[in-house]
C-alpha cells in the first residue's frame, strides 16, 4: 500500500504558509518533495514561535514543524548563478515546481515557467501568491491579513458596531495552499495525459472571493445589499454561537432540522407556538427564539448539548479547544492524530491528513532539519562530497 | 446534446466523467472545481430530493420557475450537467448504477449512513465498475461514536477548533460569516479525487476516499494543536481556556504590528501589517511621523507590540482622512503591506480582479445575465472559463438518459410517468 502520489516528485521553492501547506499535502500523500531553503536561515516559518522548550530554535517552531512534514530539505541559494543552475537540474527531474514569488522576482531570478519548461517540457509550475502574477496588486506586499482583507470575508467577520476581524490563524494563506495543491494535481494529470506541462496559478484573493457562500452570488445577481453586513455571532437565532456552562456551543439548523432541534432542546411546545410555526415566522420572531435558546444553553454543558444534538440528529456542536481535539473520543476512535517523533522537537500529536485514503494511506515523516538531505539529494544529482564542500564554502548551499 | 459550444477538449480534465450526488455547498464546491477544469460532471437530483440552494433565491413572489433562478445554486453548479433521478426507487438506483459504470468518480456528501441505505455504497459501485473512485464527504466521517451526528459548515469550524481561536480581544469565540467548513472540504475532496485518479493511472486501482469535513478543517489550525502541546509541556498546569483567549486577538498578531484602521467613508477600513524595523520606518515616513522610527518606545518588534495601542492611535489619525484605496496605495508605495478591507460591493469591481478578468459574464436561460467568479485554478496552456450555466432542473435528462444510457423515447416517457424523473421539484421539501 503506497501513498497515492508516490510517483510524483516536486521541487518546492516556497516559504511561509501557502506554498509549504500545498507541498506538505503533496508530501504527506506520498510525493517526493525537495524543499529548497535559504542557507543559514531557512524557511521564514522556522523563526515563528512558539517553540518547543520556549526558546527560539529553527528546528522547534510549531508552524514549521506542522507545515513541512514528509519533505526533504536542502539548502540552496537560488539567487546565485550556481544555485539557479542546480535548481534547474533538479527541476529537470520533477513533475512540478512550486513557487510563491511575484512575476518580477521570478523574472529577475530567471525562474519562470519558461525557464523550467526549457529543461523539462512536461513540468508544471505552480504559482501561489496573494494577488496573482498579473494585475495592479501583483507587486504588493502581502500577509495573511491583507489577503483576508481583499477577499471579502474580512469585511463580513465580526460585529456590526465594531471593526471587522480576521479569523484565527492563517486561513487566507491556508486556503491558497489547499487550492494550489488541487491545481497542481489537475495540471500534473494533464501533463501525464499530454506530455506537456504548463503554469498553474492560484491567487489568494481569488480563492477567498470565490468562497463567499451566498453573499457574493446573491449580490452579483440581485445587486441588493441586504445581506452584506457584519452579523456577529448570530446569522439567525438558529445559526450562531451560544455560551453554555463551561464554554460555548454552535447551532446551525436549516429549516428541515427544526423538529430534531426541538427534540434536542426538549421544547416541543414551540412546534405549537404561532411565533415559531414555520421558518418565516421564526425569522420574524428571531429575537424571541434567541431568548428561548439562551435559556436552554445557560443550563447545559458543551458535552450535554453535543450529546443531545447527536442523539436527536440536530446540528449542535461544541466550540472545541485544542485540548478538546486531543481528548475527543470520536477522533481517538478514528485514530485521527498521529504521534510524530522529531529529533530536535521531540514527540507530539499531529493532526491527521484532511482526506482519508485507506487503500493508499499517507506516510508522514517529521519535518526535516535545515539542509538535512543535502548529501542524498545532491548525490542523486551526481555531485561529489567535495563538490558539496565547495558549494558550502561559497555560500551556495 | 448539452450545449457544447465552447469545446472542452483542451481542458486539463477532459475525458473524466463524474457522477455527482452532492447537494448544498461542500460537495458541489468540490465538483465545481473539477467541472471548471473540463471534467464532465453529471449532477443528480429528484423531485423529492433536490438541492436546497435552489430555494435560497431571495426573489419576491416567488417568480415562475424560481428553482432555476437562485444565484447561490447557479454559481456553485456552473459547468455541470443536471438530471433528475429518484434514487429511492429501484429503477432510479439501477440507472444511477449504470451511470456509475460509465464514470471515473462518484461524489456524495450525504449523512454517513444514507449512501448505504440507497444501495449505492462503495461495494455496490465497485460491483459495476471495478476501478471506480468514490468520494464521500460526511461531516464526522463514516466511523467512530459520533458518525451519526449532523453538522453544517459553521458547526465544522466549531468542531475543528477554529472558532475557539477567532474573536475580539477579551471576548468569546467567534464564527466565520460563511459556512466555512463547506468550501474547505470541497477543495480537499477535489484534490483527493485527483490524487486517487493519479494513483489509478499508475496501478489501475480505484478506491473509496473519505473526507470527514471536521477532520479536513483541523489541518488549517494544525500549528495551534502543536502550540498547545508545547504550552502544556512548559507548564503542565496551563489552562486551556486562558490559553485560547490569548489566541483571540482580533486582527493583531503576536510578532507583527497589525490591524485595521478606519478611513473616510462609512465602515471603510484599511488593513496594515508591519513586520521588520525597515517596514516600520517606511510606515512612519509615509504617515508623516518620521521621528517615531527613532522613538525608544517603538525601537523594535517587542516594544512596538507593547505600545501597540499608542501606535494604533497614531496610524488611525492618518488613515481617518483618507480613502481606503488612497491609504493602501500610499503605504504600498512606501513598502508597507496594506490593503483595503473590501466590501462585497467593491470586491465585484476590484481593480485587480477586473484587470485579471476574474469576473465573467454568464448568460442563463431562466435567470438572465450577471457576473460570476471565473475558475480559480488558472492554467496557462489550457485556460478555463464558465462554459455552460448551471443546469435547470432536469435540464439534461434527455441527453443523459437517451444518448449516454441509450434509453428509448418510450422508456424515457415511462420514467417520467412513474415519477423516477421529474421536471419540477416538489415544493416544501426545504421549508
Amino acid at each position: 500500500m503506497t501513498p497515492p502520489l508516490s510517483s510524483l516528485r516536486i521541487l518546492d521553492l516556497t516559504s511561509g504558509v501557502s506554498g509549504p501547506w500545498c507541498t506538505k499535502l503533496l508530501a504527506d500523500y506520498g510525493a517526493d518533495v525537495i524543499k529548497v531553503e535559504r542557507p543559514g536561515t531557512g524557511d521564514e516559518s522556522r523563526g515563528h514561535g512558539p517553540f518547543t522548550g520556549g526558546v527560539p530554535d529553527r528546528e522547534r517552531s510549531a508552524l514549521f514543524l506542522w507545515l513541512n512534514t514528509s519533505k526533504r530539505s536542502i539548502t540552496l541559494d537560488v539567487q546565485t548563478p550556481t544555485g539557479r543552475d542546480l535548481a534547474l537540474r533538479l527541476a529537470a527531474q520533477c513533475d512540478a515546481v512550486v513557487v510563491d514569488r511575484s512575476s518580477h522576482e521570478l523574472e529577475r531570478l530567471r525562474l519562470n515557467h519558461e525557464d523550467f519548461a526549457a529543461v523539462n517540457p512536461s513540468i508544471v509550475t505552480t504559482s501561489v501568491t496573494a494577488f496573482g502574477l498579473t494585475g495592479p496588486y501583483a507587486d504588493w506586499r502581502a500577509t495573511n491579513l491583507t489577503s483576508y482583507a481583499t477577499g471579502g470575508q474580512h469585511y463580513l467577520t465580526g460585529d456590526g458596531d465594531r471593526e471587522p476581524i480576521q479569523n484565527g490563524g492563517y486561513h487566507a494563506l491556508y486556503q491558497a495552499g489547499t487550492w494550489a495543491f488541487g491545481a497542481t494535481l489537475a495540471a500534473v494529470w494533464n501533463a501525464r495525459e499530454t506530455g506537456v506541462g504548463q503554469r498553474a496559478e492560484v491567487a489568494g484573493q481569488e480563492v477567498m472571493a470565490s468562497i463567499l457562500e451566498i453573499y457574493m452570488p446573491d449580490f452579483a445577481y440581485r445587486k441588493a445589499e441586504t445581506l452584506l453586513t457584519r452579523r456577529g455571532n448570530m446569522a439567525t437565532a438558529v445559526v450562531g454561537i451560544y455560551p453554555v456552562i463551561d464554554g460555548h456551543i454552535g447551532i446551525h439548523a436549516m429549516p428541515k432540522n427544526w423538529p430534531q432541534l426541538l427534540d434536542s432542546l426538549d421544547m416541543h411546545w414551540m412546534a405549537e407556538d404561532e411565533r415559531f410555526k414555520d421558518n418565516r415566522a421564526r425569522l420574524r420572531n428571531n429575537d424571541e427564539l434567541m431568548a428561548q435558546l439562551y435559556i436552554w444553553t445557560a443550563g447545559v454543558t458543551k458535552a450535554e448539548a453535543y450529546e443531545r444534538g447527536g442523539r436527536y440528529r440536530a446540528p449542535i456542536s461544541p466550540v472545541n479547544t485544542m485540548a478538546d481535539l486531543l481528548a475527543s473520543p470520536h477522533l481517538d476512535a478514528r485514530q485521527f492524530c498521529r504521534e510524530i517523533e522529531h529529533p530536535a522537537a521531540g514527540a507530539m500529536q499531529y493532526p491527521g491528513s484532511p482526506a482519508r485514503m485507506p487503500a493508499t494511506p499517507p506516510q508522514v515523516r517529521p519535518a526535516p532539519l535545515l539542509g538535512q538531505h543535502n548529501a542524498e539529494v545532491y548525490d542523486e544529482l551526481g555531485l561529489m562530497a567535495r563538490d558539496l564542500a565547495t558549494l558550502a564554502a561559497a555560500g551556495v548551499i | 446534446m448539452p450545449d457544447l459550444s465552447s469545446p472542452t477538449s483542451n481542458l486539463p480534465l477532459t475525458g473524466i466523467r463524474i457522477l455527482d450526488l452532492t447537494m448544498v455547498w461542500a460537495g458541489p464546491s468540490g465538483t465545481r472545481l473539477l467541472a471548471d477544469m473540463g471534467a464532465e460532471v453529471i449532477k443528480v437530483e429528484s423531485a423529492r430530493s433536490w438541492d436546497m440552494l435552489r430555494s435560497l433565491h431571495f426573489l419576491s413572489g416567488p417568480p415562475e420557475q424560481w428553482w432555476d433562478k437562485a444565484a447561490y445554486f447557479n454559481h456553485n453548479n456552473r459547468n455541470k450537467y443536471g438530471i433528475t433521478l429518484d434514487l429511492q426507487t429501484p429503477r432510479g438506483r439501477e440507472l444511477a448504477l449504470r451511470l456509475a459504470a460509465m464514470s471515473d468518480v462518484v461524489f456524495e456528501n450525504y449523512r454517513a449512513d444514507v449512501i448505504g441505505k440507497l444501495g449505492l455504497d462503495y461495494a455496490d459501485l465497485r460491483a459495476v465498475k471495478d476501478d471506480i473512485i468514490l468520494v464521500s464527504m460526511p461531516s464526522h466521517g463514516k466511523s467512530g461514536p459520533e458518525s451519526g451526528n449532523v453538522a453544517y459548515g459553521t458547526n465544522v469550524e466549531q468542531l475543528a477548533g477554529l472558532a475557539s481561536l477567532t474573536g475580539y480581544p477579551g471576548m468569546g469565540p467567534h464564527k466565520s460569516p460563511i459556512a466555512y467548513g463547506d468550501p474547505n472540504a470541497g477543495a480537499i475532496a477535489a484534490a483527493a479525487a485527483l490524487a486517487a485518479l493519479l494513483h489509478r493511472r499508475e496501478t489501475g486501482e480505484g478506491q473509496h476516499v473519505e473526507v470527514a469535513q471536521w477532520e479536513a478543517m483541523i489541518g488549517n489550525v494544525g500549528e495551534f494543536v502543536l502550540a498547545w502541546q508545547m504550552a502544556l509541556a512548559d507548564d503542565p498546569a496551563a489552562d486551556i481556556d486562558a490559553w485560547s483567549e490569548r489566541q483571540r486577538h482580533g486582527n493583531r498578531h503576536f510578532s507583527r504590528l497589525q490591524g485595521v484602521f478606519a478611513c473616510t467613508g462609512e465602515d471603510e477600513w484599511v488593513a496594515v501589517s508591519i513586520g521588520t524595523d525597515a517596514e516600520f520606518s517606511a510606515l512612519c515616513e509615509a504617515i508623516g511621523r518620521p521621528e517615531l522610527a527613532r522613538d525608544a518606545r517603538f525601537a523594535d518588534v517587542v516594544s512596538r507590540r507593547h505600545h501597540q495601542d499608542e501606535l494604533d492611535a497614531t496610524i488611525v489619525a492618518w488613515t481617518r482622512g483618507r480613502s481606503q484605496d488612497e491609504a493602501a496605495d500610499t503605504l504600498q508605495a512606501a513598502g508597507v503591506a496594506a490593503a483595503p478591507v473590501l466590501k462585497l460591493q467593491r470586491l465585484l469591481y476590484d481593480r485587480n480582479l477586473r484587470a485579471r478578468g476574474f469576473w465573467e459574464t454568464v448568460s442563463h436561460a431562466a435567470a438572465g445575465e450577471w457576473d460570476m467568479e471565473g475558475p480559480v485554478w488558472r492554467m496557462s496552456r489550457t485556460p478555463a472559463h464558465v462554459r455552460i450555466s448551471a443546469p435547470m432542473f432536469g435540464e439534461h435528462n434527455r441527453w443523459v438518459l437517451g444518448e449516454l444510457l441509450g434509453l428509448s423515447e418510450a422508456e424515457i416517457a415511462a420514467l417520467e410517468a412513474e415519477h423516477v424523473t421529474a421536471r419540477e421539484p416538489q415544493a416544501g421539501v426545504h421549508s
